[in-house]
C-alpha cells in the first residue's frame, strides 16, 4: 500500500506556508494521489485558503476550510477551529497542513487529533530570508528551535515582484547555512515559475526546485 | 552602544503592520502602549518580539482610553511614545487624543481603518477619516497623514515622530487594514543614514531645575474656569496650527494641470486612482487624479487650483462621505460640479473608477 504523504507548513507570519501548500497539493494531485488540503489557519481573516475553496476543488483537491460566509464575526478574536479539521489525520490519502499565523499558530496542531502520534507526519518550517525576522543564521536558527519539532525546511526565499537571481541563490545559501547548524534538510526550494529560465533544477545549495504558481493573490478577502 | 535596529538600508518582504512596528523602532520610539484589536494587532506583536533586542519597552493596558492616556503620559516623561488602534477602538482613544489637542502632546498614533459603525468587520475602510481627524470634543487641530503602501507606512511613521515632536501637535498615521496585512517590498533603511535629523524627545514634566527658582512651574491644562480663557487657549493652538500648516502640508499630483475630469481619493485608494489616470492617458482622455496625504492639514489651495480649472470633479472613497465633506468644506467657492463615488467598507479597483471617470467624459 502506498505510504501517505502528510505534511503540516508552520513557520512565521507571511513566511509562505499557504502558498506553498496548495501549489504542493495540487502537485500531488497532478501525480494522481488523493490530496487533502487543511486550513489550520484560526487567527488570520485574510490571505487563508477559504476565498480559493471553490477554485481548489474544481481543480480536484479536497479543501476542509470554512466558507467565509459561515463563519461570525471573523477575524475578531480568531475563528472556532472546523469540527472536521480535529480529526482530518484519519482521512485516507495525502494531507497537506497549512498551519497559519506564525508561531503562535505551530501550536494548533495540538488541537488535531493524533498529530504528534502519526507515523507519517512532516513538520516542515517554511522560511522566506527576505522576512526581516528569519534573515540571518542565528535569527533562523534561533527560530526554528523556538517552533519546536520541525523535521525538514522549505526555502522560499522571495521579494515579491522584485524577485531575482541574486535574492533567490542568496536565500539558499543563508537556509543551507541554518540547516547544516540545526541538523534539519531543507526539503525544497520554492520559486515562482517564470524564473524557471535563470535557474536550473537545483539552487546553488543544490536544493531541488520546486516551481510554483501564485494562488494566494486571490485570498485576499 | 547598543547597535542601530537597522543599519543603512536593506530591502525586504513585509506586512503594513511589521513595517510600522520596524519604522517605530527605526525613529527610535523608547515604548509602544497598546491594547489589541483586529488589524492592528500585529504591530504589537512586532514590537513586543523586537522590543527585548533593542532595550525598547511596552505596556499592554486594559482598554483603548488607558492606552491613550498612558501613551500621552509617556511622553510627558520625555519618551517617544506611540500606540495603534482601530475601529471601535478610535472611538474609544478619542478621549485621550482630546486631551493631546488641548495639552499639545506629541504622542504618535497609528490608525489602521477597519470597517464601522461599531465592530462592522475587522477587514478595511476609509470609514475612521472623520474620526481621526476631527474626533472627540475638540476642533481637530491634529496632524494627519493618510498613508497608500508600504514604503509610506515606514517613511511617514518615522516622520509622525519628527512632526510631533516639532510642532507639538498629536500626529496620526491613518493606514487600513488592506495596508496592514498586505504582503509587499520595502526599503527599510536607518533615517539618520538618509540624512534624515530625528527631532530628541524632552520631558514635558519634571523638567531639570527647581520650579519658581531655575524656571517657571510647568503647568500643563485641560481645564479653563471661563469662556475667555478658554477662547484665548483654543485660538493660540488655532493660530500655532495656522503657522505650522505650511511646513507641513503634503499632497501628490498625477496629470492633473489639463484634466478635464479630476480625481479625488486619499490612502490605498489612491492606488486604485492613479492606475485609472495611467489607463485613461493611454486612451488619449484628459483624467487627472490630486492626492492630499496629509488631510489635516489639508491642501486647500493646491487642491483648489486644480478644482477651478476641471470640468468635473470625482470623489472616490470607502466610506459614505467622510473625505467628499472634506474636499467640500475645502474648496468651498469653486463651482466645479462634484460626482461622488462611495463604497463604504469596500475595497476600489481600478476599473471602478475608469467606469466612473468615463462617465463624466
Amino acid at each position: 500500500m502506498d505510504i501517505p504523504i502528510v505534511e503540516a507548513y508552520i513557520g512565521e507570519y507571511a513566511s509562505g506556508k499557504s502558498e506553498n501548500a496548495v501549489n504542493r497539493a495540487l502537485w500531488l494531485k497532478n501525480q494522481g494521489r488523493k490530496v487533502t488540503l487543511a486550513d489550520l489557519d484560526i487567527v488570520e481573516p485574510f490571505y487563508t485558503l477559504r476565498p480559493i475553496k471553490k477554485k481548489l476543488e474544481e481543480m480536484g483537491i479536497e479543501v476542509m476550510a470554512w466558507e467565509s460566509r459561515k463563519t461570525m464575526g471573523l477575524g475578531e478574536t480568531g475563528n472556532i477551529i472546523k469540527p472536521e479539521l480535529r480529526w482530518v489525520l484519519k482521512r485516507p490519502g495525502d494531507l497537506i497542513l497549512d498551519v497559519g499565523y506564525g508561531v503562535e499558530g505551530a501550536k494548533t496542531l495540538n488541537l488535531v487529533h493524533g498529530a504528534y502520534d502519526n507515523p507519517y507526519l512532516k513538520i516542515y518550517a517554511v522560511i522566506n530570508v527576505s522576512r526581516p525576522m528569519t534573515s540571518t543564521v542565528p535569527d533562523i536558527v534561533e527560530y526554528i528551535k523556538y517552533l519546536g519539532r520541525v523535521d525538514g525546511i522549505i526555502n522560499n526565499t522571495h521579494l515579491g515582484d522584485e524577485t531575482d537571481i541574486e535574492v533567490i541563490q542568496n536565500g539558499a545559501k543563508i537556509v543551507n547555512e541554518a540547516s547544516q547548524e540545526l541538523k534539519i534538510p531543507v526539503i525544497f526550494t520554492s520559486v515562482e515559475k517564470h524564473h524557471q529560465d535563470i535557474l536550473g533544477n537545483r539552487d546553488c545549495a543544490g536544493n531541488p526546485v520546486f516551481y510554483i504558481q501564485r494562488f494566494m493573490s486571490e485570498t485576499f478577502w | 552602544m547598543a547597535a542601530k535596529p537597522i543599519e543603512g538600508e536593506k530591502k525586504v518582504f513585509v506586512t503594513g503592520n511589521e513595517a510600522t512596528a520596524w519604522a517605530a523602532l527605526a525613529a527610535g520610539a523608547d515604548i509602544m502602549y497598546g491594547y489589541p484589536i483586529t488589524p492592528q494587532n500585529e504591530i504589537m506583536h512586532y514590537w513586543t518580539r523586537l522590543a527585548p533586542k533593542h532595550g525598547k519597552k511596552f505596556l499592554q493596558t486594559e482598554d483603548e482610553i488607558s492606552a491613550g492616556f498612558t501613551c500621552l503620559g509617556g511622553v510627558f516623561s520625555g519618551k517617544k511614545a506611540f500606540t495603534a488602534t482601530a475601529g471601535p477602538g478610535n472611538t474609544l482613544m478619542q478621549e485621550p487624543m482630546s486631551m493631546a489637542e488641548m495639552m499639545r502632546v506629541p504622542a504618535v498614533f497609528v490608525i489602521c481603518q477597519r470597517g464601522g459603525p461599531s465592530t462592522a468587520t475587522v477587514i478595511y475602510s476609509q470609514q475612521e477619516t472623520t474620526l481621526t481627524c476631527f474626533g472627540g470634543n475638540g476642533e481637530g487641530l491634529r496632524i494627519v497623514y493618510s498613508t497608500e503602501s508600504h514604503q509610506e507606512l515606514f517613511d511617514y511613521t518615522i516622520k509622525a515622530f519628527n512632526t510631533a515632536w516639532k510642532y507639538r501637535f498629536p500626529t496620526f498615521v491613518l493606514g487600513d487594514g488592506y495596508q496592514s496585512k498586505m504582503r509587499e517590498s520595502l526599503v527599510m533603511y536607518d533615517p539618520e543614514a538618509r540624512g534624515i535629523e530625528m527631532v530628541k524627545p524632552e520631558p514635558i514634566v519634571r523638567k531639570p531645575g527647581i520650579p519658581g527658582v531655575d524656571r517657571k512651574p510647568i503647568h500643563l491644562r485641560n481645564t479653563y474656569n471661563m469662556e475667555d480663557e478658554l477662547y484665548d487657549a483654543v485660538m493660540d493652538i488655532v493660530n500655532d496650527f495656522k503657522k505650522m500648516s505650511p511646513e507641513v502640508v503634503e499632497y501628490a499630483t498625477f496629470d492633473c494641470e489639463d484634466a478635464d475630469v479630476l480625481i479625488l481619493a486619499h490612502g490605498v485608494v489612491s492606488r486604485a486612482a492613479q492606475g485609472a489616470v495611467k489607463q485613461l492617458r493611454e486612451e488619449g482622455l484628459k483624467v487627472g487624479h490630486f492626492r492630499p496625504i496629509t488631510l489635516r492639514p489639508f491642501p486647500q489651495e493646491e487642491l483648489k487650483k486644480y478644482a477651478k480649472k476641471a470640468k468635473n470633479i470625482l470623489v472616490v472613497e470607502s466610506a459614505y462621505g467622510q473625505f467628499d465633506k472634506m474636499v467640500k468644506e475645502n474648496i468651498y467657492g469653486v463651482s466645479t460640479p462634484i460626482k461622488q463615488y462611495f463604497r463604504p467598507g469596500e475595497g476600489i479597483t481600478v476599473e471602478e473608477v475608469v467606469q466612473e471617470a468615463k462617465e463624466l467624459i
